[in-house]
């Protein structure tokens, strides 16, 4: 008989059974999990973002004033600007840094040599903020600083890097670049390999230029992760605190101040529990829509 | 023929032109680190010789043995960190490589449903999910314990995302002849999956200890009181506390703050590249 080879059915519907059984077990934990310390919150945070909240005094409803007090307070809108600008700088650098050092990578050369610049731009990466931003505080010192003395040396006048307030916002992009950029780097190198090399050995053979070559056949190849990148660093960015808090704490003024540091101000400091949510879910809404707007774009532009 | 082998010399010498290059680039990154590291072992009172020198005049460990004789209890804060970061990466290689078995080995009812819900949560920020957990934490009893920080990162959306790509790209052949054998799911993704994701498994590892080690803003937020911070909340503490002029204590404390870290990724830099551009790369 041919078909005894294969599982008789009563055995195949209680393989399923036990399959399923299986598969809600072991998603079991990660579900709930995400349900108590994800899913949950943000409901939560949506909902206070609407109230006043007071744990003695008991909580009120009070529409949309927590988003009409962010949007029509000069503050807020300051230090949303600022997010905002930082957000645009930290993500156009550390992206086109870290093609454009990911492209001169891209060669052959002894693995020992690829090791140590994997190991020199990456060491930032990995290493927290928190840490390294205590380092770069004593670089930027105005008189004792690292940097301003060798400015000296050269005969350049010394730059305020953290207490100028028109020149700390880039003194803080300038480490951040430094810092994240060889993320970006190692994520195009393993892109760039990818690329088919007999489309580019036959665009040699053709004598196209090599900036030709980039745009004609490495950047639309290397596309989708292009826009991963954008969007991941978008998504960081927009929640930069730690560095700020260290080099600047916010200042001069409020010249650095950035949302993550004014919903810790406002629901930890003054306990304005509604408006630090309302300001977390501004930050959420506006990481939901860059995301958006580069899946549209990435749809167009795009070629898989 | 001579003019394609002189354009072709021309290219090596360019070649050797853009690495020599990236050599002194690379120096640069790394200078911060050097400096950092040879200011721990300078004596307080060279903190701010200048010129820097990038070398450690000599390996005297008094700035050391400072940091742990300082008021700030730095022995306390750095089991604190330890503590946390091995509770969270145990948890997660547990939870994430479970739930990445079932999404992409098992059939149930709502698996893709349930998987994209979960992949939302990559795009939600702590600041949006701290408030409730900081209110929850301070009426269950939870705030200020540096075990409340590991429990919100037992499990993570990216975590099951790495290891469930790991597995697609895993053959199944062996574990359907085990499935044939009659062995059960349990017992073929103990014996049979779990072995091949070895490497994913450190990936994995090695990304949430870095990752939970270096965690600031939440750990700001739920640990207050300095018996119970973690080593970055530390060394604002630590400025504070030792003044500028002590500037080669700070930074003994921070070399061996970012020792582990150091460490890990020298001894398996292999395994986190691949992990991050695995998780990069694939989407």
């Amino acid at each position: 008989m041919p078909t005894t080879a294969t599982v008789p059915r009563s055995r195949r519907s209680e393989l399923a059974r036990a399959q399923a059984r299986t598969g809600y077990l072991f998603v079991l934990p990660t579900a709930v999990l995400y349900l108590t310390f994800v899913l949950a919150p943000v409901v939560l945070t949506c909902i206070l973002a609407f109230a006043y909240y007071d744990p003695m005094l008991g909580s009120r409803w009070v529409g949309f004033d927590n988003f009409a007090r962010f949007f029509s307070n000069g503050r807020s809108l300051q230090i949303l600007w600022n997010t905002l600008r930082f957000t645009f700088f930290a993500v156009t650098f550390n992206v086109s840094i870290g093609l454009i050092l990911a492209l001169a990578l891209n060669r052959m050369m002894p693995s020992w040599l690829l090791y140590f610049f994997r190991l020199s731009f990456f060491l930032p990466v990995i290493i927290a903020a928190a840490f390294v931003s205590i380092v770069w505080t004593y670089f930027y010192g105005d008189d004792l600083g690292v940097i301003n003395y060798f400015l000296r040396v050269v005969g350049l006048p010394g730059v305020r890097w953290l207490t100028d307030a028109n020149q700390a916002m880039t003194s803080i992009i300038i480490m951040d670049v430094w810092k994240n950029t060889g993320f970006f780097m190692i994520i195009f190198i393993a892109a760039l390999q990818g690329v088919p090399r007999n489309i580019l050995e036959a665009a040699v053979m053709d004598g196209t230029p090599a900036w030709r070559q980039f745009f004609r056949i490495t950047l639309p190849y290397i596309s989708p992760v292009v826009f991963f990148c954008i969007v991941y660093a978008s998504i960081g960015a927009l929640q930069v605190f730690e560095s700020i808090v260290i080099l600047t704490q916010g200042g001069p003024g409020d010249s650095t101040r950035s949302l993550s540091i004014l919903i810790v101000e406002e629901g930890f400091g003054s306990f304005q529990i509604g408006y630090a949510a309302a300001i977390s879910v501004v930050m959420t809404v506006l990481i939901l829509l860059i995301t958006a707007l580069q899946q549209l774009v990435s749809r167009k532009w795009v070629q898989q | 023929m001579s003019a394609v082998l002189q354009t072709q010399a021309a290219k090596r010498w360019i070649d050797w032109a853009i690495i020599a290059c990236m050599v002194l680039l690379a120096i640069g990154m790394l200078l911060p680190f050097l400096w950092l590291f040879s200011m721990s072992f300078r004596p307080v009172a060279d903190a701010y010789k200048m010129p820097p020198s990038f070398l450690p005049p000599s390996l005297d460990f008094s700035n050391y043995l400072a940091v742990l004789n300082s008021k700030v209890p730095f022995v306390r804060i750095y089991m604190n960190s330890v503590l946390i970061a091995l509770l969270v990466t145990v948890g997660q290689m547990v939870t994430c490589t479970l739930a990445a078995f079932a999404f992409s080995r098992l059939n149930f009812r709502g698996r893709d449903a349930l998987f994209f819900i979960l992949l939302v949560g990559l795009m939600f920020p702590a600041q949006v999910t701290i408030l409730p957990i900081y209110l929850g934490y301070a009426r269950v009893g939870l705030l200020n314990q540096p075990v409340g920080l590991a429990l919100m990162y037992l499990t993570s959306s990216f975590g099951v995302f790495l290891m469930r790509q790991f597995m697609l790209s895993q053959p199944k052949a062996l574990e359907e002849a085990a499935l044939m054998d009659g062995a059960g799911y349990l017992k073929i993704f103990w014996r049979i999956s779990l072995p091949q994701l070895r490497p994913a498994l450190s990936a994995l590892g090695i990304i949430t200890f870095t990752q939970t080690w270096n965690y600031y803003f939440q750990a700001k937020v739920l640990l207050g009181k300095q018996d119970q911070m973690t080593l970055p909340l530390a060394m604002d503490v630590l400025r504070g506390y030792m003044g500028a002029g002590n500037l080669s204590v700070v930074m003994a404390a921070m070399s061996m703050s970012i020792l582990p870290v150091v460490l890990l990724f020298l001894l398996a830099q292999k395994f986190v590249i691949e992990g991050i551009t695995m998780s990069g790369i694939k989407n």
